[in-house]
């Protein structure tokens, strides 16, 4: 007994202020305290990674998930699972924080974290210019705010040429992306999907739909008469197959043209820094004249 | 009775026309010129490709799809529920939709290699997991000369966990972990994926199931008796009961592989039609055939238009709107068997 109060006083003891710990707020609106300097953080998502890696802050990384697989320097990473998040391969690593990811997990996660005194914070990327913008957060809460700002500026000049490009184009193809193509998953309301069809000069045909995941129904489509079909099945996907699957769709603009193609998930599916890449990528399929370089 | 069938089947009929016209993309007048240019064999006027694509091609073979596999279901339950002389059997609850999810989910998520093709390995995946499941079930049921029901309910509902587990494995240890959320509205039972070639492996086992029901019906109509009156009715109940079981999977494989496990309609379905028609498996039969190709087709119209653009996996609306109907009938009726 006498024992238990003791760690309960230790415990008290440590959450109290230390002298140069910061309160921030992370983008799911807790408040986060952190300690003065974080020298070992875990990530929980793939996304979170790349964007840790992206604000200079990859050499602090001391674990990731096994789904991890970018930038190449986190192969030699001790690596845990993430359905579920193995909690105790992670604790057992040491960190002084954990990044999560808004679409990915949950703040029932971060509540066991914090029960064991390690805090989460939250990064949530819902539109492009979240990607600049949490890649400066992160260097801002990391310490590495010189090399993050220098990145967030390529992504964002990046971004910014792109628009150049695409802005004034009158034709915009109305585009469909898919992320599976037998259940015809999509992207609904509130996604950074369209910022990047967009911004590539398109016009996504599922923006409006109040459901955040739809699964579309073969008419949608028929009736939305897509011109270009982009799907995250990899760029060796055979794009038969998505007629063979949804053989009423002989007649949609996209497949009479030969306009389907797909695309490495990657780019698309992992809210970060290579959604920049991704969006000059499917800017050189809307518009192979236009857009020649990235 | 025959005005109850013919009304059903009336039914059935404006069901299907409401079911393909029913949409924002293709007015009503439209989609019956589509109907009528196809029924006559291409006379009148051609109609629009996408409205012709969306209501014969689309729409027509998923609403008949729904029929196909709520009419199954629904002699299906009927004859489960004669097998063990109680009224809460059903593929579902027996375990074997759950086994033959299982079997097919091996296929699906690319475990095994198609043996022919996906549509015809699936089909029979799906069978044999169904047939297993239920023969774990009838042989711990039936272990001491005669079957226990509450033994059978039991494993029924223990062997249904178990393959739900095994299912739940295959999916998450999958070597196409991309394919999981197809898998998922898949295994909630979703008619999604109905083409003209998809409809033509259940027709085939949902009709061998309804004609070889409609034969034994006097006999099932004697298993209701018990096993002994029934054998001194002069019912074969032994190789009765294992021709039902084979059915059963027979139908309830081809219509999971179809169409994922869509549940409650076996339970239902049959409770509603006893309670207009009796006990008779003459009459329980077409009846229960008519009325659960009715029902699911309706509770597709539901799943399709909940969600503008995107639709839900019907086995959650049949759930959802089956369940409380099943309980006030259960609360209202007082019917028995026998």
């Amino acid at each position: 007994m006498r024992q238990a109060c003791l760690l309960c006083l230790l415990f008290i003891g440590c959450s109290s202020n230390f002298p140069g710990e910061r309160t921030v707020e992370d983008d799911f609106g807790r408040t986060v305290v952190l300690p003065p300097t974080i020298e070992r953080i875990t990530t929980l998502a793939p996304s979170v990674t790349e964007l840790a890696f992206a604000a200079g802050a990859g050499s602090k990384i001391v674990g990731v998930t096994t789904f991890d697989d970018y930038p190449p320097a986190v192969d030699s990473l001790p690596k845990y699972g993430m359905l579920p998040t193995d909690f105790e391969a992670i604790v057992a690593l040491d960190p002084e924080l954990v990044l999560a990811s808004e679409q990915v997990n949950s703040p029932k996660e971060a509540d066991i974290f914090s029960s064991m005194g390690i805090p989460v914070y939250f990064v949530a990327v819902n539109a492009l210019p979240d990607v600049p913008r949490a890649i400066r957060d992160l260097g801002d809460l990391l310490g590495t705010s010189e090399a993050a700002t220098r990145r967030a500026i390529e992504l964002e000049d990046s971004l910014a040429q792109l628009a150049v490009l695409t802005a004034g184009l009158f034709e915009r193809p109305r585009t469909l992306f898919l992320i599976d193509d037998v259940t015809l998953y999509a992207f609904g309301q509130g996604s950074y999907i369209h910022d990047m069809i967009d911004l590539a000069g398109g016009h996504s045909i599922t923006r409006t739909l109040t459901t955040r995941a739809p699964v579309l129904t073969d008419e949608f489509v028929l009736n939305s008469r897509p011109e270009v079909i982009v799907g995250s099945f990899g760029p060796r996907y055979d794009v038969t197959k998505l007629v063979l699957h949804h053989p009423t769709w002989d007649i949609v603009p996209a497949v009479v043209s030969d306009q389907v193609y797909g695309l490495h998930p990657d780019y698309y599916l992992r809210p970060g820094p290579r959604l920049v890449s991704g969006a000059w990528a499917l800017a050189r399929i809307l518009h192979p004249d236009v857009v020649i370089n990235p | 009775m025959n005005r109850w069938i013919i009304g059903l089947l009336v039914l059935a009929f404006f069901s299907v026309i409401i079911s393909v016209s029913a949409g924002d993309e293709v007015s009503f007048s439209e989609a019956l010129s589509v109907l009528w240019h196809h029924i006559t064999l291409g006379h009148g006027i051609a109609p629009d490709p996408i409205a012709d694509r969306i209501v014969w091609r689309l729409r027509l073979p998923r609403a008949l799809l729904a029929l196909i596999v709520g009419g199954g279901l629904g002699i299906i339950g009927a004859a489960m529920q004669a097998l063990v002389r109680n009224p809460l059997a059903e593929p579902y609850i027996l375990g074997i939709s759950s086994g033959a999810t299982a079997g097919a989910s091996l296929f699906y998520l690319g475990f095994l290699p198609p043996l022919i093709s996906k549509a015809v390995s699936m089909p029979v995946a799906a069978f044999a997991g169904g047939l297993c499941a239920i023969l774990i079930v009838y042989s711990v049921a039936g272990g001491r000369g005669h079957l226990s029901v509450t033994r059978l309910l039991l494993a029924g509902v223990a062997v249904a966990s178990l393959m739900g587990a095994l299912s739940s494995f295959i999916t998450l240890s999958s070597p196409e972990p991309d394919k999981l959320r197809s898998v998922l509205f898949w295994l909630l039972g979703s008619l999604h994926l109905a083409t003209w070639s998809t409809l033509i492996w259940p027709s085939i086992a949902v009709l061998i199931g309804l004609i070889s029901l409609l034969v034994l019906a006097r006999p099932l109509d004697g298993m209701l008796t018990g096993d002994e009156s029934a054998h001194s009715l002069g019912v074969q109940v032994e190789s009765i009961k294992r021709i039902l079981i084979i059915l059963a999977s027979l139908v309830t494989g081809s219509i999971v592989a179809a169409s994922g496990a869509i549940g409650f309609v076996g339970l239902i379905v049959p409770h509603a039609v006893r309670s207009v028609t009796g006990v008779t498996h003459r009459r329980v039969l077409p009846a229960s055939f008519i009325a659960g190709a009715v029902f699911l087709l309706w509770a597709d119209l539901v799943a399709r238009a909940v969600l503008p653009g995107a639709q839900l996996p019907v086995g959650i609306v049949t759930a959802i709107c089956g369940v409380p109907f099943f309980l006030i009938l259960l609360r209202r009726s007082n019917y028995g068997f026998g």
